[in-house]
């Protein structure tokens, strides 16, 4: 837009507004790396001195590798239920029965309207049964649908942008069958989305509170369930909870970024595990 | 003979849908018609309007306003002054620079729940980093006017994953106007101020309006971020939904599936104008 009113340079006003924002992004971020690094910083503006003893101590306590092992479990196990489960489906309504797209947006739009206690309310009430009562099944299939969305869209972004029709008739006439169109064709050329979805699930299953604490507690507990019990009791110590929380975060987006930049544009406007 | 294996056809390629339909019968939309009916019905099958009499009363009350107070705000503010960054990003002469932006906004709008929470006691709490630059260099007193665990500290915690969604948004929208539009509007002798109000304005609403919807929604059902800070300091409802369930707080069950029911209300409320909304800015933004 506007491109003949566009300046080479930025405008003050400009540089002032989106520098202001700049700084309200960072800042948070920075001062936890350096809170997490920090011997004291609770009376002058820079720390009095560094160590890496919040680390030490928190990798010492046992909880802190089970938590770690129980959240990666439990996002994997998501994604894979969501690859078996969402991925298939969106393909089959892409490629099958167009006439059921507008009940699968409604079904994937839902989520984004049931808050995560109101979720957990609801399972907790309906399988209030052994063995699945509070249990992390339980859970996972509460992760799944709330991470329903960000598969879905990622992959029928990418299944939009793929003439499928075309691709399987060509891989048809040169002699392949079901399973090979599937593996060597489709799936490949599904991949990005494929790969950004399950990162997109990864990324907020593993930093989810809301519904691990709720629906399991105690029983399973997580890493982010963790650091919000060392938020209460020491600071150091959560400051390098949190960290390790960013850093995954940066890391995922840096990987969505990678695969979505080979050919898709990835939409992640949502609701997170806020 | 013909049309009964067209038929047959149809009939398998839905049972195709089945495995999913199952899935989200099980674990989302057979639970929550049953939260709806418990809600409406005691234990003996009789219809009720207690538990809704219930969540009403002053105390829950209380929540309701305190979470439609911060949805409210977070979302006005974070539409606002998203709507001005995003203008700034959107017009920044370097691409490079302006993809760097919105990748930021893209993972920050995702930095949410426990590690923001404590971000914000590092950056505002009572010996905060912010709260003593403002006692040494400014003389000021952040404390008690300001506190991180009240209202207020949420409200800024909350901004840091509105703005940057606000910002996301409202990105695509500018680049609906299309730059013939402002010649023509220039030609014709309209000045800046007019162009926005009569053309640039009215094509931005559906979009500031979808997005201010999802901020409210998106506010009003979080947990993560108030819970780490505010604990039951502050009451709001989805941490009185939470407390029925963790048994914190001692309460009816049945107050706490009407407080469900209600915020279910006010979400999808949001998410079908956010929907209707979107549709109608999309015609602005294709082609």
């Amino acid at each position: 837009m506007m491109g003949s009113l566009k300046k080479s340079k930025p405008s003050s006003g400009q540089i002032f507004i989106v520098g202001i924002f700049i700084f309200y992004m960072i800042l948070p971020i920075i001062a936890t790396y350096i809170f997490s690094i920090a011997t004291r910083w609770d009376r002058t503006i820079l720390p009095e001195g560094y160590s890496l003893e919040g680390y030490m101590e928190a990798t010492t306590n046992p909880y802190f590798f089970i938590t770690l092992k129980n959240s990666l479990v439990l996002s994997v196990a998501s994604v894979l239920v969501s690859l078996f489960v969402v991925v298939p489906t969106v393909y089959w309504v892409h490629v099958k029965l167009h006439s059921a797209k507008p009940l699968l947006d409604l079904l994937m739009i839902l989520p984004f309207g049931i808050p995560g206690v109101v979720l957990a309310l609801a399972l907790v009430q309906v399988y209030n049964f052994q063995p699945i009562s509070r249990s992390p099944l339980l859970l996972t299939a509460a992760t799944v649908v709330f991470t329903m969305p960000f598969m879905y869209r990622s992959v029928s972004n990418n299944l939009a942008a793929v003439d499928i029709p075309t691709l399987t008739e060509a891989a048809q006439s040169l002699g392949a069958n079901t399973f090979n169109v599937l593996w060597r064709v489709i799936i490949p050329n599904i991949f990005p989305g494929i790969l950004s979805g399950s990162l997109l699930v990864f990324a907020t299953v593993f930093a989810e509170f809301t519904l691990a604490r709720l629906i399991v507690g105690a029983g399973f507990k997580t890493f982010p369930m963790l650091l919000v019990e060392y938020t209460r009791k020491d600071g150091t110590i959560a400051a390098g909870m949190s960290v390790i929380s960013f850093t995954i975060a940066w890391i995922v987006s840096l990987l969505i970024l990678w695969a979505s930049g080979k050919g898709i544009k990835v939409s992640r406007e949502s609701i997170g595990a806020r | 003979m013909r049309q009964s294996s067209k038929n047959r056809n149809r009939v398998l390629s839905w049972l195709g849908l089945l495995p999913f339909l199952l899935f989200c019968l099980a674990f989302e939309i057979v639970p929550i018609l049953l939260l709806l009916r418990d809600s409406l019905f005691t234990r003996a099958g009789e219809l009720t309007a207690a538990n809704y009499q219930g969540a009403v009363a002053p105390l829950y009350l209380r929540s309701f306003w305190n979470s439609i107070k911060l949805s409210g705000i977070t979302a006005l503010l974070g539409t606002t002054i998203g709507l001005v960054v995003g203008y700034g990003v959107f017009r920044w002469p370097s691409k490079r620079v302006q993809d760097s932006l919105i990748a930021l906004s893209d993972v920050t709008t995702n930095f949410a729940g426990a590690p923001l929470a404590f971000a914000f006691i590092i950056v505002l709490g009572s010996n905060g980093l912010i709260t003593q630059f403002f006692l040494k260099y400014l003389d000021i007193k952040l404390y008690p006017e300001f506190s991180v665990y009240s209202l207020s500290g949420l409200i800024l915690a909350y901004l840091y994953f509105q703005l940057p969604l606000m910002v996301l948004l409202i990105i695509p929208a500018f680049g609906g106007i299309k730059k013939e539009w402002r010649e023509s509007a220039t030609n014709l002798g309209a000045n800046t101020y007019q162009f926005w109000w009569n053309i640039g304005l009215p094509i931005l609403a559906p979009s500031l309006i979808a997005g201010f919807v999802l901020l409210f929604a998106n506010a009003f059902g979080a947990y993560a971020t108030a819970y780490t800070l505010t604990g039951s300091k502050l009451s709001l409802v989805t941490l009185q939904i939470g407390f029925t369930i963790t048994g914190e707080v001692l309460h009816e069950p049945g107050i706490g599936q009407a407080m469900a029911v209600l915020s279910l209300l006010i979400m999808g409320t949001c998410i079908a104008i956010y929907q209707v909304a979107t549709s109608r800015a999309r015609k602005w933004t294709r082609g």
